[in-house]
């Protein structure tokens, strides 16, 4: 039996999880590194451990420290939360090689599924539909053509060429028709063969206009494998989502069923246990390809609970302590939007933003969830990912929760550090979000060269009175010293030890 | 009361004008409270809020669910793109003394023409006051942050 939950994780996803544990009764511990003494999660937490080190190796990504924290604590379990070692199949068995309760999948399922290329077959042979392609093995210039010509006929038209040993679009080609195929496939193999000293390609169908659709799944130790619908993930900004909802706007009953019983099929085929997500590319004429499962808790899952109705957090609890999961039917109703508010400049290539959160006033009423690891006063660091929350709305409808979330933007303040709160309130207006037509290349269709806030001059001329007025009667309660300066913008080399869940 | 704020790379001069507890600027009426909040009355009769928090030299202000970070211009400080304070924003000549000590002046006002750089700078009265001396007259050479004149705020 669980009864003390060592929270291997920090932020807002580590409050979530310690605020599960409050609730279920059971006692739980925080890790923490010394610049994050102050996290609200601390507070959240029973008692918290501090592991010594300045870089996320020796602290959040320490599995050996971690385990023996909890063993120091008499936690009798471990939850990951996501990013940090959610995903590493060598941590969850060094976890139960200490005999602790790992709050997840087993290692043999996080591995499967996070070898893309072993993912791909498991799938395949479990009937799950992948993305059609052909991996085209031949060296030699003349046989790899005709191999690459035959895979084509496959494929069809349009069609991506990747660079089999490759990646960050070196040795990747479009083709529309077959008379570019020559030439597209020549230069991807050469540039595949200088960037990796290997020429081999990979013949795919690309996808147009195909929207980003996840599956809820979850799966207890008595044998149930369930599935709880989808969410809508397409708007991406550098292949991070921004805006997530459920259900998905151009969902049907029986697509659902389809793609809910191919997430429960690549969830048994490696005999996964606890909530999982299996991640498809819907295209326009409803076919679905398997993109790959993230082996743990997500961050838009706030977002299937609030349609559902089901804690996922307080199941993966249940499910990891040997219980069967409460799930009964699955019974979907109205509609959930979650936009994640990250601290960075959307109208400078989302540039990551630090400083003080001089003010953090976030939105309340009906329908509103607001998962967050910050509070007023709080200082954003360039150490860790800049997300400060997720703010869900709930909603009867789509429509009522596109105005629901408008009013919730419009209500937030945070003053102190740039967030991409305006950029978010105007994604809420973009006609393609408005019907629901999202795509997963959308934002950068949208705002070929970048995305720019122009304000009203009335409101201008507000803020400008309001600076104003207050410089002159002194309103100084609300002032913060900076230790960065006025306007804080993080430089982008301060950002590579970052992990993006 | 003069403010100027440096707002998306332009410079934005505020002339607030005060009526005994509101202060009005471009038709729009503000009344401070003692919360870091801003009641704001328009023209037509509506109202609204505005958030307001000083971080630095900058002002953040929300409203109708936007920021705005507004980065205040000190009086005087040293800046190419603008008129200065009651210093000498750079090494030049005085071209015209326009008030004398003993005068009362409007925030806004012209007080002392200088010349530097081959430019004229204005000296303006960032809040409304009496002079109470004037250390160069015209011809006079003056150093960078030389003290030109001293105005005492009137309440």
């Amino acid at each position: 039996m669980i009864q003390r939950v060592l929270v291997a994780n920090r932020g807002e996803i580590a409050c979530r999880i310690l605020r599960a544990c409050r609730e279920a009764g059971l006692s739980s511990v925080a890790i923490y590194a010394q610049n994050d003494q102050e996290g609200m999660f601390r507070e959240l937490a029973d008692q918290s451990v501090l592991l010594e080190g300045d870089s996320i190796a020796e602290t959040y990504l320490n599995g050996a420290a971690i385990i023996q924290a909890a063993k120091d604590t008499g936690a009798d379990a471990i939850h990951p939360g996501f990013g940090f070692l959610s995903e590493r199949a060598e941590f969850a068995q060094a976890v139960m090689d200490a005999g602790l309760i790992w709050i997840g999948p087993s290692p043999q399922a996080i591995e499967q599924m996070g070898d893309k290329m072993s993912a791909r077959q498991i799938m395949k042979a479990a009937g799950v539909p992948v993305i059609p392609g052909v991996e085209i093995e031949e060296e030699d210039e003349a046989l790899a053509m005709e191999a690459i010509r035959n895979a084509a006929k496959e494929t069809g038209y349009p069609l991506l060429l990747k660079a089999t040993a490759g990646g960050g679009g070196k040795g990747m080609r479009v083709v529309n028709a077959p008379d570019e195929l020559q030439n597209g496939a020549q230069s991807a193999r050469r540039e595949a063969l200088a960037a990796f000293g290997d020429g081999r390609v990979y013949v795919e169908k690309l996808l147009m206009k195909s929207k980003h659709v996840e599956v809820q799944v979850l799966a207890d130790t008595h044998g149930r494998c369930i599935h709880l619908g989808e969410r809508e993930c397409s708007v991406q900004r550098r292949h991070q989502k921004v805006f997530e909802e459920a259900p998905c706007s151009t969902m049907t009953s029986s697509l659902r069923e389809r793609m809910g019983q191919a997430a429960v099929a690549a969830a048994k085929a490696v005999d996964y246990v606890g909530a999982g997500t299996v991640e498809f590319l819907l295209a326009e004429d409803e076919s679905f390809y398997f993109l790959e499962m993230n082996t743990r808790i997500q961050v838009e899952h706030p977002v299937t609970e609030m349609v559902t109705g089901v804690d996922l957090v307080r199941e993966q609890l249940r499910i990891a302590n040997g219980e069967p999961m409460s799930v009964d039917h699955l019974n979907i109703r109205g509609h959930s939007i979650e936009v994640r508010l990250y601290a960075e400049d959307a109208t400078n290539n989302f540039l990551p933003a630090i400083g003080p959160l001089a003010v953090f006033r976030p939105p309340t009423g009906p329908g509103i969830r607001l998962d967050t690891g910050v509070r007023e006063g709080d200082e954003v660091t360039p150490h860790y990912d800049p997300m400060l929350a997720k703010l869900i709305v709930f909603a009867p409808t789509r429509e009522e929760a596109l105005q629901r979330m408008r009013r919730a933007l419009d209500e937030f303040v945070v003053l102190g550090t740039t967030t991409n709160i305006g950029f978010l309130r105007d994604l809420c207006d973009v006609p393609e979000v408005v019907s629901g037509d999202t795509y997963t290349s959308m934002i950068d269709d949208l705002y070929p060269n970048g995305y720019q806030f122009l304000p009203r001059q009335d409101d201008l001329d507000v803020a400008l009175m309001t600076a104003a007025v207050a410089e002159t009667t002194g309103m100084h309660r609300a002032t913060v010293a900076s230790s960065h300066g006025s306007v804080g913008v993080a430089s982008p080399f301060q950002t590579l030890n970052r992990r993006y869940p | 009361m003069l403010h100027e704020f440096r707002y998306g790379g332009e410079t934005y001069d505020v002339l607030l004008e005060r009526t005994p507890k509101i202060w009005t600027f471009a038709n729009h009426c503000a009344h401070p409270r003692e919360d870091g909040r801003i009641r704001i009355y328009f023209e037509d009769g509506t109202k609204a809020w505005a958030h307001v928090a000083k971080v630095g030299d900058v002002w953040w202000v929300h409203h109708s669910g936007r920021i705005f970070t507004l980065e205040r211009i000190e009086a005087g400080a040293s800046s190419d793109e603008h008129q200065g304070g009651l210093v000498a924003p750079m090494p030049g000549v005085v071209l015209e003394v326009l008030v004398t000590a003993g005068q009362s002046v409007e925030a806004g006002q012209t007080l002392m023409i200088l010349e530097a750089m081959k430019m004229e700078h204005r000296i303006v009265a960032s809040e409304s006051g009496l002079v109470t001396s004037v250390h160069f007259n015209a011809g006079d050479r003056v150093e960078q942050g030389a003290n030109l004149l001293d105005v005492e705020a009137s309440e």
